[in-house]
């Protein structure tokens, strides 16, 4: 099939800083990806990578002080950047929902969740309150929310975290977005809720055939759910490819550091293994590769020039040592 | 929550209580000469005194005192007031419908005004929008009310003619004291519609207008400043971003759910300001001649009026304690989240 024609959503060489005064923060510095109909990207990468950042911008949700200073975002082609007002308006919700990292805060507290879903549905069709209240009934009960038509009644506080990311899920679906873009949606919640979300948002990204960009720091999680990951450091994507490759093959030296201290039951060790050092402050000035400084093969080289994205093997990798040891990743 | 209010009430007793107490403890600093020589009006009358002192016991122990102004004001009798000339119960029932009207009106303009500034202020923070309101706001704020007052008077009054001085027009007062004019509520603004009588309506409406501007410009500037921040802080925060990403209109975003989340601590502070207004509209109601509560509570104290004193302050204590329940039940009406406990 043509590729081309299946591109939903495309990032172009985004770069976002944070102004705060005079002084400017750059924490995304040119990422680009495609993403297809009905795949899943998964966007990995540290506290302070930028991945949340990217995730808002896709939206035009950045808080203030933040901004897009070069880059497209396209969406089916339309850049996003340029839109008005009223044709954002039209686009979020609908086309391109989001779910956001903390359910506790996320839904407004003095609203019943019946008016937060049906509001949502009302300001995108023209359908009467009591359909829109039906529909809202039943994404609840497709959310696995007991007893839906009385609980639109209720108030976010008389839910629990995981229902509400539940809600939160429904109020993203209200209208089949084609794209959903999920910002660590299980990062607040304990790990047995996390392990229901997940599979309830897999699942109806399957029914539905959205596509979504999914934020996490999580590895463990995006091997269940992705098609594509894409890891980001200090502001740039270091690696991309397949979920099956990644794991399979990490080629550059943070992918493997990160797959290397997935906690195992199998394997039997004193400590937990994990990359030595921080990751680099937002805003750090642009010199070498940003791994360098904690990378074990950090070369002169690499802490001079910052490496180039560049294919090996169905990994899109930056990393002057892949590039010289080819073989030592190849088979 | 019925069981909450009627908890409250039960405490109402207890306020009263010990607010006529202290009162009455201070009025015994001054000797019982001197209280009795407030009975006498004529100098040459002066050797009476002894005989007004055995008269109403004013040597008694202070509790004996108490206790008899005390078993009075359980029966509905406050004392005589000699400043306004009339029994205190009376003079309450005919000076506070006017303060309570005044004071509705006055608070109803804060909140309008201060929610609308305050909402437009944080919308537009450190726009040229934002700077005017805060510039008007601490121009109110900063200006003593009998300055403003006076100020209004004298432009809308002595430079334009749009609103009377003050008191209302002789042919109000005849109207209103006619046996034809029904005494629905003591409310004269809606008495006179229910009489139908739509002159006398307009004539108590505009002698309103200015002693409610004068309290409305000294009091929004809180109001707009409180509402400023709340609605700052509730702009910042998680479910707004979320209505955003819902695809809602802005002014859906901005009113429906970070304005009626930063309306909250506004109800708290519009009940403080309200039960402050009916006790406090004394300059006001001095400069442009209201007849209202504030000015008797003053001539009271000025003319050592004990019995007036006392009264009036029962009085501010009993609207204290019902204005702060009224908010604390407004609270759950807004909030789901307070439920107001048994």
């Amino acid at each position: 099939m043509d590729a081309r024609e299946d591109i939903i959503l495309s990032v172009e060489n985004l770069h976002i800083c944070f102004r705060n005064g005079e002084e400017k923060t750059e924490v995304l510095r040119g990422l680009s990806y495609q993403l297809q109909k009905g795949k899943v990207l998964a966007v990995v990468g540290e506290s302070g990578c930028g991945k949340t950042v990217h995730a808002l911008s896709i939206l035009k949700l950045l808080p203030p002080g933040g901004e897009i200073t070069a880059g497209r975002i396209l969406y089916q082609g339309q850049d996003i950047l340029s839109l008005s007002g009223e044709e954002l308006r039209k686009l979020r919700g609908a086309q391109l929902a989001m779910i956001f990292q903390d359910p506790m805060t996320s839904l407004n507290p003095i609203r019943t969740i019946g008016k937060q879903l049906v509001e949502t549905i009302l300001a995108h069709t023209s359908c009467s309150r009591l359909r829109a209240r039906a529909r809202a009934v039943h994404l609840l009960k497709k959310v696995g929310i007991p007893n839906a038509r009385q609980r639109l009644n209720e108030y976010p506080f008389q839910f629990s975290g995981g229902q509400r990311q539940r809600i939160m899920i429904a109020m993203a679906l209200c209208l089949n977005p084609s794209v959903l873009i999920a910002d660590e949606p299980t990062t607040a919640l304990d790990v047995t809720i996390q392990a229901q979300i997940l599979k309830l948002i897999k699942k109806l990204q399957r029914q539905s055939a959205m596509a979504a960009v999914f934020i996490t720091h999580n590895l463990a999680i995006v091997a269940d759910i992705a098609d594509e990951v894409l890891v980001l450091y200090g502001g740039y994507c270091v690696e991309r490819a397949e979920v099956k490759n990644l794991f399979a093959q990490p080629m550059h030296p943070y992918t493997q550091g990160l797959l290397g201290s997935l906690v195992s039951l199998k394997r039997k060790e004193e400590h937990l293994p994990a990359i030595e050092g921080y990751p680099p402050a937002p805003g750090t000035p642009e010199q070498g590769c940003p791994f360098a400084p904690r990378c074990p093969y950090a070369a002169d080289q690499c802490r001079r020039v910052l490496p180039p994205l560049v294919e090996h093997n169905g990994h899109t990798v930056r990393c002057w040592w892949v590039e010289q040891n080819e073989i030592s990743c190849g088979n | 929550m019925l069981r909450y209010i009627l908890r409250r009430l039960l405490l109402l007793p207890l306020v009263a209580l010990g607010v006529t107490f202290l009162l009455f403890f201070l009025t015994q600093r001054l000797s019982p000469e001197m209280r009795a020589s407030l009975y006498i009006k004529d100098p040459r009358q002066m050797g009476a005194l002894e005989e007004v002192i055995q008269k109403y016991g004013l040597r008694d122990n202070v509790f004996k005192q108490y206790g008899r102004w005390l078993s009075g004001a359980l029966q509905g009798d406050l004392g005589y007031s000699h400043s306004a000339n009339m029994p205190v119960s009376q003079a309450i029932k005919e000076y506070l419908p006017a303060t309570i009207q005044l004071a509705v009106v006055t608070i109803v303009l804060v909140v309008f005004f201060g929610v609308w500034f305050g909402v437009v202020s944080a919308v537009k923070k450190d726009k040229w929008q934002d700077v005017c309101a805060r510039l008007i706001s601490v121009g109110g704020f900063s200006l003593p009310i009998f300055v403003l007052g006076l100020l209004l008077l004298m432009l809308f009054y002595g430079k334009l003619g749009w609103f009377p001085p003050g008191g209302y027009s002789v042919s109000t007062d005849v109207i209103v004291h006619s046996p034809a004019f029904h005494s629905y509520t003591g409310f004269l603004l809606i008495d006179a519609l229910l009489n139908g009588n739509f002159k006398v309506f307009l004539d108590v409406l505009r002698h309103l207008v200015l002693p409610a501007v004068t309290l409305c410009i000294g009091s929004f500037a809180l109001m707009v400043r409180v509402m400023r921040s709340s609605m700052l802080e509730e702009l910042g925060k998680d479910y707004v971003r979320t209505a955003r990403a819902k695809g809602l209109p802005e002014h859906a975003v901005v009113y429906r759910h970070a304005g009626k989340n930063a309306v909250i601590p506004v109800i708290t502070l519009a009940g403080i300001q309200f039960i402050r207004l009916l006790g406090g509209t004394v300059i006001v109601e001095t400069i442009f001649d209201y007849p209202g509560i504030g000015r008797f509570g003053v001539t009271a104290a000025q003319q050592l009026d004990i019995a007036g004193i006392m009264g009036f302050s029962l009085m501010v204590a009993v609207l204290f304690v019902l204005g702060n329940l009224v908010s604390d039940v407004l609270y759950t009406a807004v909030d789901p989240r307070i439920k107001l406990s048994d």
